[in-house]
């Protein structure tokens, strides 16, 4: 890592509008491309200030600043573009959190890396609605908070309730939604209105390590714990009339779900098996990266082509995940209102992920380029008229799902063409931390906590105490900050504002 | 006791360790800090520190034991696999927390743990659900071993 002061390093930063930052080139060394970062004030402190305290003498913790690992990234092989912070971009492992990158494909160095899809593969958000309103909700909150923590599994140790062996685990890891289809958890119309149409073509479970497999197979169906969620959340505001109704959210009050989940112990496993395999790849083939993390390897490579499939299995265990949970929120509301789902309107809004890589194709320097695109803690934001989008969304956008923190907002937005030519149509994923977990638990109160939430009427089913802590809102950055941000830089648009009135958290 | 297990618990092994490790702060994740007075010791208390992480260990108790082995090509790659295994040994089938680790083999030299782990299986209801760890992270890792300032640290950065 190039040392020096705080000032030497603001020289390799320039401010190109109020909502972007350029990094230039020797910022660390052997950058191929630039980097940017997208902030708006509130964010831009943040993100500098990370930066001023690595810059103190002794600093030897060892974690690199987000801003310098957007350019580390930018050093990668193959890179092509620039390497991307979302507003809501933090440290993360190798890659910062809220960093994309694409890779041009048709170059023979070009990289994959796990660190750039990150250890929950396929990680993601799902949004349902329903026709109920909020007042229909208020009456019961309480025992439909209670009834869906009951039906979801949540938190550490947590096992699934769909019935599950070893040969039903292949085919999921295979088929993805397909699975969950012909098994009956889903509707027909629910794999529409995914990504992928929820299954991975590439899929090769003989690809995944039976150490991952033994991880996966009692964790499917399972919400797991950290920053995953379910919540029950009511339309706040609509900023975009005509895409909000191209979802089914025609009025403020109106109910829906979000379920905010990956691929649990089988994703982590996948790539904590590639990073071991590209290590010695890298010794190889003399891959040099600036940090250690930044394992990679080429993507023509066996152990590229090897991780690519292993994580399209982890994909459509991720997707498996979150339809179980889908069906399982189908059948709480269903008993809880003595209502069908689908007399209930309970369909599938969108589906978004935002740890993953794929292969998309990109306009690039005027050329059509075929790019292996990494997205972590980033999603995918189609403009409108894009083919991969789904037929009801192709005049508005893709709908994209920003899960906010514990008791604060969600957003939807929808991708735009700015966002496809500055981004590689990407966008923001959250909130981002602001805290580390242990300084939340030390400075905020569990009471004030529940009590806060309470007073905003807010129910909460938590299976462990100290999340309540490390979850607090004031442990995130402002999601409104960063969806602001990505609203304001056009790289996508706001379209309804969601607010959370039942939580349940592992 | 595990029939399984094949090992029938003395009294020794019910006796508890101290606790020397303490977690650290990092912006998404947590730092692992745990020392001792060899590093085998360190070695431990990582271990022990990782399973406090998930549960409250207090509520564990101590009903079965298992052996787990790790094997790597250096020193920081041993410490990585031998907490991925500890990690196996919880997320997969028997679910094991532990309440105490014992290293039976420590070899620095061909880079060989074989570690008994003593715990139960988890248990919600019994076991309070803390954080749940996704993996085990070369960031920052750091082993510290001056036999001469008999000073024996580790450092490592969990995934949650």
């Amino acid at each position: 890592m190039v040392v020096r002061q705080y000032n030497e390093e603001l020289k390799y930063l320039e401010k190109i509008n109020p909502h972007c930052w350029r990094i230039k080139k020797g910022f660390q060394p052997n950058m191929n491309v630039e980097g940017v970062f997208y902030v708006n004030s509130t964010l831009e402190k943040l993100m500098l200030d990370e930066l001023r305290n690595s810059c103190r003498p002794g600093m030897t913790g060892g974690f690199l600043p987000g801003v310098k690992q957007i350019a580390n990234v930018a050093a990668l092989p193959g890179i092509v573009g620039r390497s991307v912070g979302l507003p809501d971009v933090h440290s993360g492992y190798g890659f910062a959190i809220g960093n994309m990158a694409a890779f041009d494909i048709s170059n023979p160095k070009s990289i994959v890396s796990p660190g750039g899809v990150g250890f929950d593969i396929n990680c993601g958000v799902r949004l349902l609605r329903t026709n109920l309103h909020e007042k229909d909700i208020l009456p019961v909150k309480e025992q439909l908070a209670q009834s869906l923590f009951d039906h979801i599994p949540v938190g550490v140790g947590s096992k699934g309730i769909i019935p599950m062996n070893a040969r039903d685990l292949e085919e999921a890891l295979e088929m993805g939604m397909d699975w969950s289809l012909r098994e009956g958890y889903v509707w027909a119309e629910d794999k529409e209105h995914c990504e992928e149409y929820g299954r991975m073509l590439n899929a090769d479970p003989s690809k995944v390590s039976l150490r991952a497999k033994k991880r996966g197979l009692p964790q499917l169906g399972t919400l797991g714990a950290g920053n995953h969620y379910a919540e029950i959340q009511v339309v706040d505001e609509i900023y975009d009339k005509f895409a909000a109704g191209k979802m089914g959210l025609e009025r403020v009050g109106q109910v829906c779900v979000m379920i905010h989940s990956g691929s649990r112990g089988f994703g982590h496993q996948v790539a904590t098996d590639a990073l071991v395999q590209m290590e010695k790849a890298m010794k190889r083939d003399q891959i040099d990266v600036n940090d250690r993390q930044l394992a990679c390897a080429r993507i023509n490579s066996t152990e590229g082509q090897d991780y690519l499939k292993a994580m399209a299995a982890a994909a459509n265990f991720a997707w498996v995940n979150r339809s179980s949970m889908t069906f399982l929120t189908r059948q709480a509301f269903a008993k809880q209102f003595q209502m069908a789902p689908d007399d209930l309107d309970m369909h599938v809004i969108y589906d978004v992920s935002h740890n993953i890589a794929k292969i998309e194709e990109h306009v690039v320097d005027g050329k059509v380029k075929k790019l292996l695109v990494h997205r972590k803690g980033s999603t995918r934001a189609f403009p409108p008229h894009h083919p991969l989008i789904p037929v009801d969304y192709q005049l508005t956008g893709q709908p994209v799902l920003i899960g906010g923190s514990m008791g604060t907002c969600s957003y939807v937005l929808t991708g735009t063409h700015q966002g496809m030519t500055e981004t590689f149509g990407s966008t923001c994923h959250g909130a981002g931390r602001a805290l580390s977990r242990a300084k939340s638990r030390r400075n905020i109160d569990y009471k004030d906590v529940l009590n806060k939430l309470e007073t905003m009427g807010i129910s909460i089913r938590v299976a462990s105490p100290k999340l309540v802590m490390e979850e607090a809102p004031e442990s995130y950055k402002n999601v409104t900050d960063v969806v602001n941000t990505c609203h304001a830089a056009g790289i996508s648009k706001k379209t309804i504002k969601l607010r959370p009135i039942a939580v349940i958290k592992g | 006791m595990d029939p399984e297990a094949g090992e029938i618990l003395t009294q020794e092994d019910f006796f508890l360790p101290p606790v020397k490790y303490e977690y650290l702060d990092h912006t998404a994740d947590v730092q692992l800090h745990a020392w001792g007075d060899s590093l085998q010791e360190a070695f431990e208390q990582c271990g022990m520190a990782m399973f406090g992480y998930m549960t409250e260990l207090n509520y564990v108790e101590i009903k079965e034991v298992h052996t787990i082995e790790a094997t790597a090509d250096d020193m920081l790659g041993l410490l990585y696999h031998f907490l991925d295994e500890l990690l196996f040994l919880f997320s997969a089938e028997p679910n094991i927390i532990c309440r105490k680790l014992v290293i039976t083999e420590f070899n620095t030299e061909c880079f060989r743990i074989v570690c008994k782990c003593y715990g139960e299986e988890f248990q919600i209801g019994k076991h309070p659900q803390g954080s749940e760890v996704k993996a085990i992270t070369y960031s920052a890792m750091q082993i510290i071993d001056e036999p001469k300032d008999n000073k024996f640290e580790v450092f490592v950065i969990i995934d949650i």
